[in-house]
């Protein structure tokens, strides 16, 4: 009989059973005990376990009644390695219900709730207005907006079948075991949370997600999304678009009169008064289409603690009554317009300032900067000044050099955006220069080109008549398009996808 | 327009409410059914058991049976969304004949005097055999019986087949001479009992989720998986064998070698129980590791060290799927797994098994009952005592019992393209998406002087050829049973009523043989599946598939039960076939066979230099007539797609979403997705072939296995383009 050669006698007597780890008790999917005071539950996915089958997704729709479209639950997919070692591993994700949740923070209704016993974080769909700003807010793209009823929805750990003692449906429904819900010391979380983290995730540091991913323990190191090279424009909002411009335009305009009428003007800017006056009206108006529920925009002020939303509610509406109280007072030529038309200034700053920051979120890498707001008080800067100068013809020069400078500063602004996007290592920041290189490309050319002529050339060479006419009416459609631009181009953070999904875009 | 809800006064609250239900617990309200019916899942052949949500006669929910003892409360994608199958916008509704080029609503009776009248005309003319049959593996048993007897005896030709051919007719063959008859030996507990498992072209994890549970539950495993594909099973393997295509007989024959080379044989059970030990030694000797690792391109220690765990394994256990069968040399590869059981006795024992995962819901059913490869119960056409016991059971003439197996599926195909099958009659299975090179099949039927295409669903890539469309009930709608991988017979229960006019497959085809005029002969007294399976448990007796045991009121009172099942024998136990090392051999000896290797048939060139890989995802099943009505199958997985290695891609400059087209010598697929991954090896790209829409079996070639007439679906040469290229 032949013998073994020493090198497969050595591999025998490590046999089968040292090739694999053996564990302990298979630990159970859902808690055995009840909270203790500083506790929640979370969830817990083990990445070495899940084979991708979605089972989890499928079930999470039937449980919840929601169309296909909408997935509470979603299984991305991170790649890594070189063939035959290569490995490709899933990522079954549904609310990570945070310390910080940044969808609570932004509601301006006050829809989202942490529940105090659970930790789960609990959305109203009869509170919610459908704002959206939740969806922006989040960093996992987790809020998902349903058209159909006007509302959000999102995961909300079927914590009533955890109160009858029932596993949520994807836990239920994961043949392998992946899926588990466990409970947490918040205190202990909030001072480690890195298992928190996992390739294919957003920083758990936007919100301390307080899902904990077990990963495979030879994970290469060049594991990543495989989505990266889907990178579709977002939903434009277009009343937003509108909205947005109009009551920027409005403030700037505001400012102008303020000053031309404390500079002695006086009753003869009653026409650009109201004019402004109107704008701020359809915008306020507009802003409102934008809602899934516009009957209860009202509600939006509740969450003026927290909300920049909220805020942006109060103070434009502050300042649509000052205005009106200014313009009003033009018009009859009342005394005591100057502290109107200072409070008309400051509460449209404050507007346009609160709108800002509606958008500076961490979630959407492209507008989490100072460009956002040095954008929007551009668009006041050019629109207000030039509007004023074409409905009144003869103004000092220092308006027309206002508008200039406000076109200037907005050119400046984009140009160094969109350098610091394509210069970032950010995914969503490159990807939001490469779909204004790319597909946006035209589009944002004739953005930059419409602020040179309208905004700086076409000033410089007329003060009134046609030329100024055709200066504002460009100026006011290139920062349309601007504005659009600005939706359209952000890449918002988000849970890695599947490679053929259509899931990228969540809101 | 619903002004409220424009206000936002209405957000739908009720549609979306949520109930607390005794049954499923807190869930959306309109989930909420009247009462569950408990069946069999109608997909793959895993065969779980399930639940159908009934509310007002539709069906509106799916959830695992608890109590079914193969899928542990668990479904798979598919399973879990199994209900929007049904009322889908798809189904066929009414019966549709041709009537100056367009297919037009006609009445059941028309439909059936057409179709009889047709077809006798054309064997009038042509002779029995110009009609052709291709059936499937979705029927129930009690159809399939049904069916088998209405083509063979009813319309008395032999040339009829299945899509299991397409499918797992390489098992069949392979199983057949190894151990003398069809049938997997081993049982889904091997997967949890074995220490070493050895998967072969086998990927479980998007094929057969809920068989990982298995594999997840057996702690004291090695996994091995030999793929050319890092799929998602072989990620879970603790050693993957990423092997050059179709190089797996070489490995196997390699394995082998090494298993005797090095005495790691059980030579009792060898001398015991087989036959062939000698020749087959000799043979291996050309299996040198040197050699198997030239052809495979696995290091020489790979391939010792599997050998050897094999080898020395309590329980080794050999599963495969369509790596193998899909292949010129399919019998061959699954004769070199059933030699590896057979020298080292991993066979009949708790783990130990050479085992193939089967495909459709009850490929085994017909397999057992449905009288296409071979005679009802296992027997054998050119066995005379085989015959002659059926023809006295039937009480039929034992000249009505064709001697030999009529035309397989392919060559039932290139009959009609020589012209010598005038009619056709397409079961449940729609070749326009699933056969290999789609010309030489478009060209076949366009041949045909009448196409009759029974289904569940119309408009298919099939039905929208056919001279005569009959819409069948489907799962949920009908009632039988079916068996699934391991021989358990799972009962299968209505649900809700056929849609519209849709019939299920048994009423069809007794309503055939009414018109026919061989109703009462061969189905006396006949009314409902259950008379159906009470004969072929009677058939069935004292074969190895014995059903006779097994009764609708067995299986209401112990759930599904695994053959063979003699009257009065224990209904829970689990069951393994060999056990006592008898097979159904003449001499009761296995056979250990040689089965040399051969590269696949279309080797790459300059012209067409990738390797094109076939197979599955998980969301949908075969030619998607199915899941292409399921929602949340189509949203996640949409389209098809075709992976590349990144190395090549860099070659072509081509880039991850690129729209290619695929070439071979025989057509082109237009417009796929690319992906750029490392999963595939550099120099082969990887395709589904669920997608008619970018059908892959445009460019397949229909090179078929000798044996078993099993296309090689899994290799051919292709070259990848941009649309419009010139070349």
């Amino acid at each position: 009989m032949t013998t073994l050669p020493l090198m497969e006698s050595a591999l025998l007597s490590t046999a089968a059973r040292s090739l694999v780890q053996i564990e302990g008790e298979p630990t159970p999917l859902i808690p055995a005990r009840l909270l203790e005071a500083g506790e929640q539950y979370r969830f817990h996915f083990d990445m070495t376990k899940c084979i991708g089958c979605k089972c989890c997704v499928v079930a999470c729709n039937e449980q919840n009644g929601n169309p296909a479209a909408l997935n509470w639950r979603r299984v991305g997919e991170v790649e890594g390695g070189y063939y035959p070692y290569a490995q490709r591993y899933h990522l079954s994700m549904g609310c990570n219900h945070c310390l910080e949740p940044s969808c609570l923070i932004g509601c301006p209704v006050e829809a989202y709730t942490k529940d105090a016993n659970t930790g789960v974080v609990l959305h109203s769909a009869d509170t919610c207005i459908g704002c959206q700003y939740c969806t922006w807010n989040c960093s996992y793209g987790v809020p998902q907006y349903n058209a159909e009823r006007g509302v959000v929805g999102k995961c909300d750990m079927c914590h009533n079948r955890l109160d009858d003692g029932m596993a949520p449906a994807c836990v239920s429904a994961c043949p392998e075991g992946a899926i588990a819900i466990e409970i947490v010391n918040v205190a202990e979380w909030r001072q480690d949370y890195l298992s928190a983290n996992a390739p294919g995730l957003p920083s758990a540091d936007d919100s301390i997600s307080t899902t904990r991913v077990t990963l495979p323990k030879n994970l290469v190191p060049d594991t990543g999304r495989v989505d990266l090279q889907r990178v579709k424009p977002e939903h434009p909002h277009w009343p937003l678009v509108f909205m947005l411009v109009l009551t920027q335009l409005s403030v700037g305009a505001f400012a102008v009169l303020w000053l031309l009428d404390m500079l002695g003007r006086g009753t003869g800017l009653t026409i650009a008064a109201l004019a402004s006056l109107g704008f701020a009206g359809i915008s306020l108006g507009a802003s409102t289409l934008h809602l899934g529920r516009p009957i209860y925009a009202w509600r939006a002020l509740k969450g003026l603690r927290r909300s920049w939303l909220s805020r942006e509610v109060l103070t434009l509406s502050l300042f649509a009554g000052a205005a009106s109280a200014f313009a009003g007072m033009l018009w009859l030529d009342l005394p005591g317009r100057g502290f109107v038309g200072l409070l008309t200034f400051v509460a449209g700053f404050a507007g346009v300032t609160c709108s800002a920051r509606i958008y500076i979120v961490p979630a959407r890498p492209a507008w989490f900067s100072g460009y956002t707001i040095a954008e929007f008080y551009s668009s006041a800067l050019l629109l207000g000044p030039l509007f004023v100068q074409m409905v009144e013809g003869q103004v000092p020069s220092w308006v027309r050099f206002a508008a200039i400078a406000g076109a200037a500063s907005q050119l400046i602004t984009q140009l160094l955006k969109f350098l610091w996007e394509s210069r970032s290592d950010v995914f969503e920041l490159r990807a939001s220069s490469l779909l204004l290189s790319g597909r946006l490309q035209n589009l944002f050319v004739t953005r930059l080109a419409v602020l040179a002529v309208a905004g700086v050339v076409l000033p410089l060479i007329a003060t009134h008549g046609s030329i100024v006419v055709t200066a504002f009416g460009a100026a006011l459609a290139g920062e349309w398009l601007g504005r659009y631009l600005f939706f359209v181009s952000v890449v918002s953070k988000n849970i890695a996808a599947a490679f053929t999904s259509g899931e990228r875009r969540a809101a | 327009m619903n002004w409220k809800r424009t206000l936002g006064l209405d957000n739908l609250s009720e549609e979306y409410a949520f109930a607390r239900d005794e049954s499923t617990g807190y869930t959306s309200a309109k989930k909420i059914p009247d009462h569950w019916v408990p069946t069999t899942c109608g997909y793959c052949s895993v065969g779980c058991g399930i639940e159908i949500g009934v509310k007002d006669g539709r069906a509106i929910a799916s959830r695992p049976f608890e109590l079914h003892p193969v899928n542990r409360g668990k479904l798979c994608p598919k399973g879990l969304s199994e209900h929007y199958t049904i009322h889908a916008e798809n189904r066929a509704k009414y019966p549709m004949l041709r009537k100056g080029g367009k297919l037009v609503r006609v009445s059941w009776d028309e439909a059936l005097d057409v179709m009889v009248e047709r077809f006798r005309a054309t064997q009038a003319k042509y002779g029995a055999g110009s009609l052709g049959v291709l059936s499937t593996g979705q029927l129930v048993t009690e159809e399939f019986y049904t069916l088998g007897k209405l083509v063979q005896l009813g319309f008395g030709t032999n040339n009829y087949d299945g899509n299991t051919t397409l499918c797992m007719a390489s098992a069949v063959s392979g199983y057949k001479i190894s151990f003398g008859s069809d049938g997997p030996p081993g049982a889904y507990d091997d997967l949890e009992r074995a220490d070493v498992i050895l998967l072969v072209g086998a990927n479980l994890a998007d094929n057969h989720p809920i068989l990982c549970q298995y594999l997840e539950a057996n702690r004291n495993k090695a996994l091995i998986v030999a793929d050319p594909r890092v799929s998602k099973t072989a990620m879970m393997a603790d050693i993957h064998l990423p092997l050059k295509p179709r190089s797996d007989l070489a490995l196997l024959n390699g394995i082998a070698h090494v298993l005797i080379r090095y005495n790691l044989v059980d030579r009792e059970y060898i001398d015991k129980h087989t036959a062939g030990f000698a020749e087959l030694e000799r043979f291996l000797d050309a299996y040198t590791p040197e050699r198997v690792a030239e052809i495979t391109g696995l290091t020489q220690e790979t391939i010792f060290k599997t050998a050897l765990l094999y080898g020395r394994a309590k329980a080794g256990f050999i599963g495969w799927t369509m790596g193998v069968n899909h292949s010129t040399l399919g019998t061959a590869t699954v004769n070199a797994i059933c030699n590896l059981a057979l020298l080292t006795g991993h066979i009949g024992r708790a783990g130990a098994s050479p085992f193939s995962i089967t495909g459709q819901c009850n490929a085994m059913g017909t397999r057992e009952a449905g009288f296409t490869s071979s005679l009802p119960g296992y027997r054998k056409f050119d066995n005379a005592a085989d015959r002659a016991e059926l023809a006295a059971i039937w009480g039929v003439d034992e000249s009505r019992l064709p001697a030999k197996r009529g035309w397989a599926y392919p060559d039932i195909v290139e009959a009609a393209v020589a012209k010598k099958i005038r009619a056709l009659w397409i079961i449940a299975t729609n070749p326009l998406v699933s056969y290999p090179n789609q010309d030489v099949l478009r060209h076949g039927l366009s041949n045909l002087d009448f196409l009759v295409v029974q289904d569940g669903y119309h408009p298919t890539p099939t039905t929208e050829l056919a001279d005569l469309v009959l819409p069948a009930a489907i799962w949920g709608e009908k009632e039988g049973t079916y068996t699934n991988s391991e021989r358990r017979v799972s009962k299968v229960n209505k649900a809700v009523q056929p849609i519209d006019e849709a019939r299920s497959d048994f009423d069809i085809f007794l309503a055939v043989a009414e018109k026919l005029g061989c109703r009462d002969e061969l189905y006396p007294e006949w009314t409902t599946v259950e008379d159906a399976f009470n004969e072929w448990r009677r058939v069935s007796k004292g074969r190895l598939c014995d059903y006779s045991g097994i009764s609708y009121g067995l299986l209401a009172e112990h759930g599904a039960v695994q053959w063979p099942l003699a009257e009065g024998a224990d209904p829970n136990r689990t069951s393994r076939l060999y056990s006592d090392g008898e097979f159904q051999t003449p001499d009761g000896r296995a056979k250990l066979v040689c089965t040399d290797w051969a590269p696949f048939p279309e080797q790459p060139t300059r012209s067409y230099p990738f390797v094109l890989n076939t197979g599955r995802t998980v969301e949908h099943w075969h030619t998607r007539t199915k899941t292409r009505e399921v929602p949340i199958l189509e949203r996640l997985s949409p389209r098809a797609w075709l992976e590349m290695n990144p190395r090549d891609a860099k070659g072509l400059g081509l880039h991850s979403h690129d729209s290619v087209d695929v070439v071979s010598r025989r057509g082109r697929v237009r417009g796929v997705e690319l992906r750029l991954t490392e999963i595939t090896a550099p120099g082969q790209v990887f395709m589904p072939f669920h997608f008619a829409e970018t059908n892959v079996n445009e460019v397949t070639q229909d090179a078929f296995d000798p044996i078993s007439r099993e296309p090689n679906y899994k290799q051919c040469a292709v070259r990848v383009e941009r649309p419009g290229a010139n070349v």
